[in-house]
This record gives structure tokens, C-alpha cells and sequence, in this order.
């Protein structure tokens, strides 16, 4: 039992940590959370499931294509619901747009794919076993992507230059750095690490549209909790999310599990507003 | 250069069309409502039912969502609680069989209690966050649903009440719905005209200059969202009475996407708006069957287009008032000779006076030991070239930042750092960038400044109680006097964002001359006026002074400043370079090099 | 000329293509005699977590309406169905319900198909007089007081859980039983009921919990039942996905122990969700003896002539269960004889129902009395095979003679 708690947990958590991530770097470059964060990483497992078991295709070419659909409606997101929200007085604005679309996306995939969890294909063909393919792979993509990003922005001019824009937009445009590009491409990486999440997730969660509002609330976990534009407090909150979770389930039961999710966020929230890790924000005057 | 026509100063907008608009939604529901019957259709009369008892919800939301601003997604789990309240008190297995009027009554009782629960983190946390919260308690009301089997059946599920002769037949029933949504939009539309409701838009679009009139926003919020969700928990037992059973499938997600949709499609900070937004959305799915499984797609695809194209929602598109032109190159023309109807002359003299005031952000000193005075009666200028740290003196004075040394003392006694307790103290000020409700009108925006006067209770607003009558009227005839005092009467009914730079500037120091104010402070008010405006701003200022009013005057204009101040002090990086009379000043060296030139 | 039969509006996004098109064909033929037709109001899940007993049930729905109504219909008035796809949501289910008796005034309503929607409609339906026939099993569904006009043609929670529970005790001598059963009405009541059933004939039940039908990792559950000592897994659900990764998980735990429950363990549904064929060994559901192979491997002659009805129908079974068609066939035609005997006022109807004795339909044979409006006989309730699906019928458990 043990052992399946520590496997599962870790393995959703990665999950989790890696939803987190996409939220901060959608917010890095926009200042604005978008509820498309966990309905992309849905679409990675629905995308796996139908181009790799539905339609034939090589494991390979089907996760290629996934994470380029992830990338595609990451800069749909940006181009329809987060750019034109940013110009107007309203900031509060985003939080609709985003949520339309997201909503959007998650009705037409009830529609369209099924309203009931679909199996995902297994991607290598090793036959499950304790330190199983499911569990190792969100593992391996969180922490890919960890170094990726760190690599991108610490060690290149366009990690760099994403850096920028998040920290001061006027200054960075003095400068010249071309703003709408760089958010396009910050908010296409956003959802490919959102696709990414929901493939590597997908034999766990099963390709199905309800893991939409799911990931976007356990992947915003580690967000709240770890501070906000932390990527190291993303994957440490997703990962102790992720155990707490399936400790809940294995030794309490399903519903009382996600109460207790649901509560510790809400009460951990109300005592340390910025979260466990984050700064105060600054004065708004 | 026009000028405007000069208008006497116009009578309270009580009477005649005024109230005309304000009932609007009440007459829409009543006449669309009541002539329902006479249709026949009784599917048509289950269908109004559900529209009655979801506006009943939405009412109350709206002040939370619309006028509050708050991201409160997850409101069905207020529409579960109630309905599982009435419904376990009116089947007597778990308890002794009560009235269903009596389950109705606690069931609000439970819904304002958890109403309040759920609001909580609004106080301390930002948007988004908050709207997880809502979906975390909405999942979580539905899993204790689900989980305890003895009280609400589980998976199983509860019969609804049934309400007693005449409301027990369908169109008894309509009617009953049809008279509680009634009753829920008048009581809402009495707090939209209110002191609560102006101060609630206040929140949302302008906290700052909210907490600086006085608006404590916390006892605010927390009063309307226990409203709220006392509305909520009332619906929720009609809601059950109409389903006549409820599982806990039976409330979903998509249902709190409608709550929330409609009130966002019919546009923020209005009533009829939201109704009309609850009468589309529920009836929309029956226009077409196939309509039905697409229908949260529907909802939400509307959602994007109005966010996108018509923010303001349905209201804005029926706003047709504010889309007839205005005079174009207007000037404003204050009457400096009516301050003496809007601020007494105070006959004790104040002092506000900054001690040794240190103030750090990081490593950066923004402000040095500063001292300064500031006397009834007097206009004191602060002038310094751009970072010296004078809107920063402005924000500790009004209590945004709170001094690392140092204090405020107004007659001696040491100010907190609390903005809106500023307001008791008839301390006012403007802002470097005008901080108004745009989408509110400029009277709208200036009655906002009145708040703290008003005594009438929530309650007594709600149920436009004649303590509460009397407040407005007095609040109208004040906005009134102090718009004409700065020359705005003719736009006073004009939304606030469309009108030029200049007025705005106008418009804040009529909110500021609401409160009487002792003490003044003015951020920049002459930035982006004419020169004839800033001749007459000068005026304004010189007249409130003489009034017994001290203010404090943030400006670059130097000619202003010489003009009309009766000391100056001059800061450069956060220290006084130099304090004295005008005359004084304009000699003093290092003034000349740091600031002025030659 | 009068208009024809109106075509039906709702239909079903997921839904067998023959079915739509049988139901399209059958419904539009111009009307024979200038007369009213029969409107019957059908409240099936086509679409969500509980579709899997509307779309099968429709398929038998839809031949049996389509039949009729070439064979001149119900004395010269065709039917026309009236369906709406409840989306296994008791909520869409009242709304439905109540579009269909106080709008369309229906002479009749066939549904809903599964117990949690009928939980809620039935009070409603009964609440506007018309005469229901459904065919859900949890026993509060039927009340001669309550519910006057509700008639039930399947088995009660009480008749299906005797026949499981007995073979599980006593023929498979599995003394520690699981019991697990989803969040929907059904799921919850079937467990509710079971349990103090079982413990009644002397098993104990070392596990009980209801789960969401949609949570994708039921390993904890079993570890659970596992750690319990359970020697029986008695799941309770008609969603075949949940039911697939209780399989699934049994085999990932390499854990030996059957499974014995619901019928829809045994649908073609599931077992497309089964990781491995071999995951279906050992998996026992509730079946009925008109649909099930004898010793000898034959159907009963009725079901065998039906069989071959649907097959010239172009009908697929290999996804559903014959019984579901079998059931939605024999529900209609139930109707029909009531009304073409008595008359299609609400009276009439449910006084011709209250008198039925041994109906010989495919799937059971009915009976129904003034005080007792279940209409199965417990008798025809056995347990099969799941992995000897063959054409939508199985062959019996091993042991079972019942």
C-alpha cells in the first residue's frame, strides 16, 4: 500500500507541478492566470488517446502532434482571450475570457470525444510492473522541463528576454524587445508543457474532459501554496500534493479525500494569503 | 472654446423618469410575468418557474459578482445548501416534519451563514484565487452530499417540499416564485441606489479611492455576501420544491457557469441587466431541443463575445442615454462663490502636522526626516522634482504606507495606518491619476464621497426604510451643490468615462468637498488643464481655503503654486531642501538649481 | 393532407446509426386514418456516464415502434416516439419529463431507463396522471399508493440482489464479501439494499463504499477489499468504464477472486474496455433465463425468432446486451396491446395493465396485479458467464442451476 501511495502520488504530483509551471509561465509573460492551463493539459491525454489509439498512429508522431496541438491553443489563448483583455482598464476582465474559453473547449470535447473517461494507449511496450511507465514518465517530463526552463532562461537571450517582459514590460519595450512576439511564444511553451502534463498523465487520469476543471484546480495548488512565479515551489507543492492526495484516498476513501484537499487549500489560503513560499505583493497606490 | 450653458442647479433626480428607469426591472417582471398565464402553455409556466427561482439567486449574486466585482463561480453550492435544508426539514426522517415556509426561513438563515463562509477569502485574497475557492467549496458541498447517507440520502437523494394550497398547483406556484423574485429584485434594487450599492462599484473599480472616502471594505463585503447567500439558500429550497426530488447530480457545475454567466451577460453594476440576462439563458435551451446538450457551450461562447465586444453586457447596450453626444472642446467653469453652502467655516483651527517622517521602500529612501505643517485656512504647497517623494507624503499622510519613523499628527493626536479611517477625521484628498468608477456617472462618482454621513442600516436601504429615503435625498441635494461649486452640474448624469482629462480632476474634488473636508489634498489636480482651467482650479482652491479647509498641493505648475500658496516646501530626494513663503522660495539657490531653473 | 408524423427532435448524439435510422423510417410514413396518433413520451439516457442501458434499450425501442407502425399501427393511429436523451442527469430527466406530459400531453411514458432519473421523474409523472411503464429496478420505484400509474416490467433491487447474493454465498461459498457500487441513485440504492441482504443469509461484508463512476484509479478501493480479506467483489453499477477498471485492476493486482453483479459486466461496452480478454474470466453478472444459452446451447425458441428479427434488421448486438433490446422491444409492445385492447385514456391504459397476466414478452413474461405492479417473476433471474458473450446472450455460471 505504501508503495502505491508514494508511486501514485508522486507521479500526479509531477502531474500537478507541471500544470503549476504552465500557469507561471503564462503569468510571466501576461500578469494574468488563464483557466486554459488545466483544460490544455485534459486535451494532452484526449490528443494521445486519439491520435495514438484511435487513429492508428506511432507513439512518437501521436505525442509530437499532441504537444503541438498544446502549443497551438496556448497561442490561441493568448491571441483571443488574454491580448485583447490586456488593453483595456479592466484587469479583472481576464479572468472571463479565459474561463469562456476554457469552458469552451471542455464542452466541445464532451461532445465531440465522449463524456466518459476513454482509455489511454500504453506508450512503451513494457508490461506494467512496480516502477511502471506511468509513474516514471510525468516524473521525467517534470523534471525535463524544470532544467529546460532554467536552461532557457538563464542561459539564452530568449529565455532571457522572456525574463524582461515579465519583470518590467515599459522598460523592456523601451529597449525594444518585441513584446507580442515574445508573449505568443511564452504562452505557445505554456501549452506545450500543459500538453505534456496531460499526455505523460494520461494512462493515470484516463482521456477524459472532466480532467479539465480537475487539473486546473490541482495544478493552481501548488501555485497558491508554493508562490506565485516560483517554478521550484510549483513542483515541490505539486509533488506534496500529489502524496497527500493519495494518502487521503488509499487510507480514507475517495470523496473524504478531496475534501481534504479542497479544505487544507482553502484554510492554508486564508492564513498566508501570498502563499507558503511567495513575497507579499507590493503597495497598489 | 464653448461654454457650457449655465443651468440652475438641476433638482434631485427622484421623481419622474428617475424612477421610471429604476423600477424598470421590477415592471418587467411584473407585467411580463403576471400576463404569463394568460398564454396557457403550463410547460411555458414550469419554464418561468425555474427563470423566477434562478433570478431569486442571481439577484442576490449580482450584488456580490456585478456591483462587488468579486470572481464567485462556484455559487451553486449556496443553491445545494438550501435546497438539502428544505427538503430534510420537510420530509421528517431526520428531523420532526416542519412547515415548509419555516424550512424556507432556516434555509435562508443557513444560506447567509455559508454565504458568509465562502466570502471569507474574498477579504484577503485576489481574484483568481478567490474564484478557486468558490469551486473548491462548491465540489466540496457536493461530496458531503454525496458522503452523508443518513441526512441527505446519498447517491439516493431527498423529496423536495411541497408547499401548501394556494402554491401547491403549478401556476400556484408560479406565482409564488413569481412574487419572491419580485421581492428580491426590489430589495436589490433599493442597495443598487444606495449608499451600499455606489460604495460596493467603488470596490471594484477604484478601491483605493473607495478606502480613502471612508468604505471599509471588509464589514461591506461580508454584509453582501451573508445577503447573498441568504437569497441563495431561499432559492435553493424552491428549486427543490420544483424538482420535486433532488440528487446531488442535480447540481452542477454548468448550473453555477448560468448563475454567474447571466449576470456578467447582462452587465455589471445593473439590475435589469442580469434579469434579462436570467430570462435568455434559461429560456434558451428550450428554443431548440438539440440546444440542450450544446448549452454550456452556448453560455459560454456568449460570455467570450460580451467580455470581448460589449463588456458592459446587455445594460450597456440598452444604456442609450450615454451614447447621445456630448458638447465637444468643453471648459470647465467652477463657482468658487457656492463653497460657502458646502463647507461650513470651521471656528477651531486644525493643525496636521508630519514629525521626523522616514519612509524606505527596499533600499531606496523615499522620504528623509521630513517636517511639515499643515494650518487651517492655509494653502501649503510641495513642490520637488520627479521621485522626491512627494505623492509618497501624500500616501503616508492618508494612511496607505505606514512611516518607518516618525508620525502624523492631526491636533496632536497620532494617525493610524488605516486609509479609510481618513475619512472620520475629514481628511480628503485626489489622486496623481484620477480614480473614478467609469462606468458610473460623475453625480454617481461624487455621491460616492458622501458615504461616510449616511446612518441608515443595510437592512433599512434594503427595504428603503424612510431613514434611508431621507439620507438620499440630503446626498442628492450635496452631490448637487458640490458639482455646481466646481462647474460640473451639466454632466452630471454622463458616465465618467467619457468625459475629458480635465473634468476628472474637477469631478475628484467635488467627491473630496463631500466630506467637508478639514483638511485637503490635492495630487497634481492641475495636470493636463488648460491655462484658463488651471487659472480657475486656482480660484477653486484659494475659495475652499478661505473657508477654513487646509490643503496640501502637490504640482509642478509653478505658476499655480507661486500664485496661490501661503507657504511652500520644496523636497528633493525624499529630504526638505527648503520650506518658507513664496517669495522666499523663488530666491532660494538650491531651489533654483534643483527644480526650478533660472 | 394532414401533416405526417412528426419527426423525432432530440436525437441521441451517441447512439447506434441503425437505431436513429430504423426510428426515422419507421416514423415517417404518411398517416392511414385521420386520426390522432398515440403519443408515447421515451425518456432514455443516450448520452452520459449511464447511456449504456438507453442505447441498447432503444435499439429493441425503436424496432418495436417501427414494426407496429407498418403493421398499420395501434387500430389504424400510428405511433409517434417522443424521446428525449436525459443525459443520464435526473435533473434533464424532471425537465424532460415534465416537457413531455404537460407540453406534448402524452398518452403514455416509457422510462426512464435508469433509477436515479426515475427517482426524480416518477413523482412528476404521477403528480400529472399519465401512465409510466419503466423498467428500473430499485424497489422504491413502484408504489400502488404513491405512484397508482407506475408500472414496472424488469426485476426489483430485492429479486436481482436474491439471485446474486445466493450464488455468491451459497453456490460459490464466498462468506467475506466487497460490495461496491457508484455515486448515481442506482448505484447507492442497490448497495443500501444489498448489504443488509447479505448479512441476512449469514455473509459478512468486510467492504462497502460508493465511488464516483468516473475515477480513473480504483486501485486504493481494492487494495482496501484486499487488505479486508474479501473473497467476493459484488460491484453495482451500470457504467461500463467503472466496471472495465474494476476488472482491469483485479488482474493489475493479480488478485484471483470473482466478480459477481451487475449485468453490465457482461455488455460488449465493457469488455471493449478490458485491457486483456483474459480479464473477463471469472466475472459472473445477473442475466435472464430467456436470454441466456441452456445446456444444451440453445436460446428459447421466442428469443431465438427474435434474434433473428433483429439480425434482418441490420441491429447491432456485439456492443450491448440482448436482454436491453430485448426489454426495449417487449416495453412498447406492452403499450400497444393496452391501448388497442382498452383505449388510450390514462385509465383505460393502466386498468388493461393492472389485469395483465403472463404477457409473453422476449425478454421476461409479465404479470401484473391491482396491488403488485412489478412484473418479473423472480424465477427468471440467473447468473452467467461474461466471457461466453456470444450474439448478446451467455451461456450460466458454473454451479448455478437455480
Amino acid at each position: 500500500m505504501l508503495l502505491s501511495i508514494v508511486s501514485y502520488g508522486l507521479a500526479l504530483g509531477a502531474v500537478y507541478a507541471l500544470i503549476g509551471i504552465t500557469y507561471n509561465v503564462m503569468f510571466a509573460a501576461s500578469r494574468v492566470f488563464s483557466f486554459t492551463a488545466g483544460t490544455v493539459g485534459m486535451l494532452g491525454g484526449v490528443f494521445g488517446a486519439l491520435f495514438i489509439a484511435r487513429l492508428g498512429m506511432p507513439v512518437a508522431a501521436g505525442f509530437l502532434l499532441s504537444l503541438a496541438a498544446g502549443a497551438l491553443l496556448g497561442v490561441i489563448t493568448e491571441v483571443l482571450t488574454v491580448r485583447p483583455v490586456l488593453k483595456s482598464l479592466d484587469q479583472h476582465l481576464y479572468v472571463l475570457s479565459t474561463l469562456a474559453f476554457a469552458l469552451m473547449i471542455q464542452q466541445l470535447t464532451a461532445i465531440l470525444w465522449s463524456t466518459e473517461p476513454q482509455p489511454f494507449p500504453r506508450l512503451l511496450p513494457i508490461s506494467p510492473g512496480v516502477f511502471d511507465q506511468q509513474f516514471w514518465m510525468p516524473l521525467l517530463a517534470c523534471a525535463t522541463t524544470i532544467l529546460g526552463l532554467e536552461l532557457l532562461y538563464r542561459h539564452t537571450l530568449v529565455g532571457r528576454a522572456f525574463l524582461a517582459i515579465a519583470e518590467d514590460n515599459y522598460s523592456a519595450r523601451a529597449l525594444g524587445l518585441p513584446e507580442k512576439g515574445l508573449r505568443i511564444a511564452s504562452y505557445a511553451l505554456a501549452g506545450v508543457i500543459a500538453a505534456l502534463a496531460g499526455f505523460t498523465g494520461g494512462e493515470m487520469m484516463l482521456a477524459y474532459f472532466g480532467n479539465g476543471p480537475l487539473l486546473n484546480f490541482y495544478g493552481f495548488v501548488p501555485v497558491a501554496l508554493g508562490g506565485m512565479g516560483s517554478s521550484r515551489g510549483a513542483v515541490a507543492g505539486g509533488l506534496a500534493l500529489g502524496l497527500f492526495q493519495q494518502a487521503a484516498n488509499f487510507l480514507v476513501g475517495g470523496i473524504f479525500a478531496s475534501v481534504a484537499v479542497f479544505a487544507v487549500f482553502i484554510i492554508v489560503l486564508l492564513v498566508r494569503p501570498e502563499g507558503l513560499a511567495g513575497a507579499a505583493t507590493a503597495r497598489r497606490v | 472654446m464653448r461654454d457650457f450653458p449655465r443651468a440652475p442647479i438641476p433638482f434631485a433626480r427622484t421623481g419622474g423618469l428617475a424612477r421610471l428607469e429604476g423600477s424598470l426591472p421590477l415592471l418587467v417582471l411584473l407585467v411580463g410575468g403576471g400576463s404569463l398565464p394568460l398564454i396557457g402553455d403550463s410547460y411555458l409556466g414550469v419554464i418561468a418557474t425555474r427563470a423566477c427561482i434562478y433570478w431569486v439567486l442571481i439577484a442576490g449574486l449580482n450584488l456580490v459578482v456585478g456591483f462587488a466585482g468579486q470572481i464567485a463561480i462556484g455559487w451553486v453550492a449556496l443553491l445545494t445548501l438550501g435546497a438539502y435544508v428544505t427538503s430534510v426539514l420537510t420530509a421528517g426522517s431526520v428531523v420532526p416534519e416542519q412547515s415548509p415556509y419555516l424550512a424556507l426561513a432556516i434555509a435562508a438563515l443557513f444560506g447567509a451563514l455559508f454565504g458568509g463562509v465562502v466570502g471569507l477569502p474574498a477579504l484577503r485574497l485576489r481574484t483568481f484565487y478567490f474564484a478557486m475557492t468558490t469551486l473548491g467549496f462548491a465540489t466540496i458541498l457536493t461530496q458531503v452530499a454525496l458522503a452523508w447517507k443518513t441526512v441527505t440520502g446519498g447517491g439516493v437523494g431527498v423529496p423536495g417540499p411541497v408547499f401548501p394550497w394556494p402554491f401547491s398547483s403549478p401556476w400556484g406556484f408560479y406565482y409564488f416564485c413569481l412574487g419572491l423574485a419580485l421581492f428580491a429584485t426590489w430589495m436589490t434594487a433599493n442597495i443598487a441606489a444606495s449608499r451600499f450599492g455606489r460604495s460596493l462599484v467603488a470596490i471594484r473599480d477604484a478601491e483605493v479611492a473607495a478606502e480613502a472616502v471612508g468604505i471599509a471594505k471588509p464589514r461591506l463585503l461580508m454584509t453582501v455576501f451573508l445577503f447573498s447567500g441568504a437569497l441563495a439558500g431561499v432559492a435553493g429550497g424552491l428549486f427543490a420544491s420544483l424538482q420535486s426530488y433532488i440528487t446531488p447530480d442535480a447540481f452542477t457545475f454548468d448550473l453555477s457557469v448560468l448563475f454567474f454567466i447571466a449576470i456578467l451577460i447582462g452587465g455589471r453594476g445593473s439590475i435589469l441587466g442580469p434579469l434579462l440576462g436570467t430570462i435568455i439563458l434559461t429560456a434558451l435551451p428550450e428554443f431548440a431541443a438539440p440546444l440542450v446538450a450544446w448549452s454550456t457551450f452556448l453560455y459560454a461562447a456568449l460570455l467570450l463575445v460580451i467580455v470581448l465586444v460589449v463588456p458592459g453586457g446587455i445594460a450597456d447596450m440598452l444604456d442609450f442615454r450615454n451614447r447621445r453626444p456630448l458638447v465637444q472642446h468643453r471648459q470647465v467653469r467652477p463657482q468658487p462663490e457656492l463653497i460657502a453652502r458646502v463647507i461650513d467655516r470651521d471656528a477651531p483651527s486644525n493643525l496636521l502636522a508630519l514629525e521626523g517622517l522616514s519612509l524606505s521602500f527596499g533600499g531606496v529612501r523615499a522620504i528623509d526626516n521630513l517636517d511639515l505643517e499643515i494650518r487651517s485656512g492655509e494653502v501649503h504647497g510641495l513642490i520637488g522634482p520627479n521621485g522626491s517623494g512627494k505623492t509618497t507624503t501624500l500616501n503616508v499622510i492618508s494612511g496607505y504606507y505606514a512611516p518607518q519613523q516618525g508620525q502624523v499628527l492631526l491636533n496632536g493626536k497620532r494617525l493610524q495606518r488605516a486609509p479609510h479611517t481618513r475619512a472620520k477625521h475629514r481628511i480628503a484628498r485626489t489622486f496623481q491619476t484620477p480614480r473614478l468608477v467609469g462606468a458610473a456617472s460623475v453625480r454617481d462618482n461624487v455621491m460616492i464621497g458622501g458615504t461616510t454621513d449616511g446612518r441608515a442600516s443595510f437592512v433599512e436601504s434594503l427595504l428603503s426604510l424612510p431613514r434611508h429615503r431621507r439620507e438620499e435625498a440630503r446626498l442628492l441635494a450635496a452631490t448637487a451643490t458640490a458639482l455646481a461649486t466646481v462647474g460640473l452640474d451639466p454632466l452630471a448624469s454622463v458616465r465618467s468615462d467619457r468625459l475629458q482629462h480635465g473634468e476628472l480632476r474637477f469631478v475628484e474634488i467635488a467627491r473630496a468637498l463631500m466630506l467637508r473636508p478639514r483638511f485637503l489634498l490635492l495630487d497634481e489636480p492641475a495636470a493636463g488643464l488648460s491655462g484658463e482651467e488651471i487659472k480657475r482650479m486656482g480660484a477653486l482652491i484659494v475659495a475652499i481655503s478661505r473657508q477654513g479647509t487646509g490643503v496640501l498641493l502637490v504640482e509642478h505648475h509653478a505658476d499655480l503654486i507661486f500664485d496661490i500658496c501661503d507657504r511652500v516646501t520644496v523636497l528633493n530626494l525624499g529630504r526638505v531642501l527648503a520650506s518658507g513663503r513664496p517669495e522666499e522660495i523663488r530666491a532660494h539657490r538650491e531651489v533654483i538649481s534643483a527644480y526650478l531653473g533660472a | 393532407m394532414r401533416k405526417s408524423v412528426r419527426i423525432n427532435r432530440r436525437q441521441a448524439l451517441v447512439g447506434s446509426a441503425a437505431s436513429a435510422a430504423a426510428l426515422a423510417a419507421g416514423v415517417c410514413r404518411p398517416a392511414i386514418a385521420a386520426s390522432e396518433p398515440i403519443r408515447i413520451g421515451y425518456l432514455p439516457a443516450l448520452t452520459g456516464p449511464s447511456s449504456s442501458t438507453g442505447i441498447g434499450i432503444n435499439r429493441g425501442t425503436a424496432l418495436a415502434v417501427e414494426e407496429i407502425n407498418k403493421a398499420g399501427g395501434i387500430n389504424g393511429r400510428q405511433i409517434e416516439l417522443i424521446v428525449r436523451d436525459t443525459q443520464s442527469d435526473p435533473t434533464k430527466a424532471v425537465n424532460a419529463a415534465t416537457e413531455l406530459t404537460r407540453r406534448h400531453k402524452v398518452h403514455v411514458i416509457w422510462g426512464p431507463l435508469n433509477s436515479g432519473e426515475a427517482l426524480a421523474a416518477t413523482p412528476l409523472i404521477a403528480r400529472d396522471g399519465v401512465p409510466q411503464m419503466h423498467p428500473c429496478w430499485v424497489d422504491a420505484l413502484t408504489d400502488v399508493k404513491k405512484y397508482p400509474l407506475a408500472f414496472r416490467n424488469a426485476p426489483t433491487n430485492q429479486q436481482i440482489g436474491g439471485a446474486a447474493n445466493h450464488y455468491v454465498v451459497d453456490i460459490l461459498k464466498a462468506n467475506k464479501v466487497a460490495v461496491i457500487s457508484d455515486t448515481t441513485g442506482y448505484g447507492t440504492a442497490s448497495l443500501d439494499a444489498y448489504v443488509p441482504m447479505l448479512k441476512k443469509i449469514g455473509a459478512s461484508v468486510v467492504y462497502q463504499g460508493s465511488v464516483e463512476s468516473n475515477n480513473p484509479d480504483l486501485k486504493p478501493e481494492l487494495l482496501r477489499m484486499q487488505a479486508a480479506g474479501a473473497e467476493a467483489i459484488m460491484p453495482w453499477s451500470v457504467n461500463a468504464g467503472f466496471l472495465s477498471r474494476i476488472i482491469n485492476t483485479r488482474a493489475d493486482l493479480a488478485w484471483d477472486v470473482p466478480i459477481v453483479g451487475q449485468t453490465t459486466l457482461g455488455s460488449g461496452q465493457t469488455r471493449a474496455l478490458l485491457r486483456k480478454q483474459e480479464y473477463w474470466e471469472k466475472v459472473y453478472p445477473n442475466n435472464f433465463r430467456n436470454c441466456s444459452y441452456n445446456a444444451a446451447g440453445e436460446l428459447p425458441p421466442r428469443t431465438v425468432e427474435f434474434v433473428e428479427r433483429i439480425r434482418k434488421a441490420g441491429i447491432e448486438m456485439a456492443d450491448t446486451l440482448l436482454w436491453w433490446i430485448a426489454l426495449g422491444y417487449d416495453g412498447p409492445r406492452l403499450m400497444a396491446d393496452a391501448i388497442r385492447a382498452a383505449g388510450s385514456a390514462p385509465e383505460e391504459i393502466t386498468g388493461y395493465w393492472n389485469k395483465v397476466s403472463e404477457w409473453p414478452g422476449v425478454y421476461g413474461t409479465i404479470t401484473w396485479t391491482p396491488e403488485l405492479h412489478d412484473g418479473f417473476q423472480a424465477n427468471e433471474i440467473v447468473m452467467c458467464q461474461a466471457n461466453s458473450l456470444k450474439e448478446g446472450a451467455f451461456t450460466l455460471a458454473p454451479g448455478y442451476i437455480g
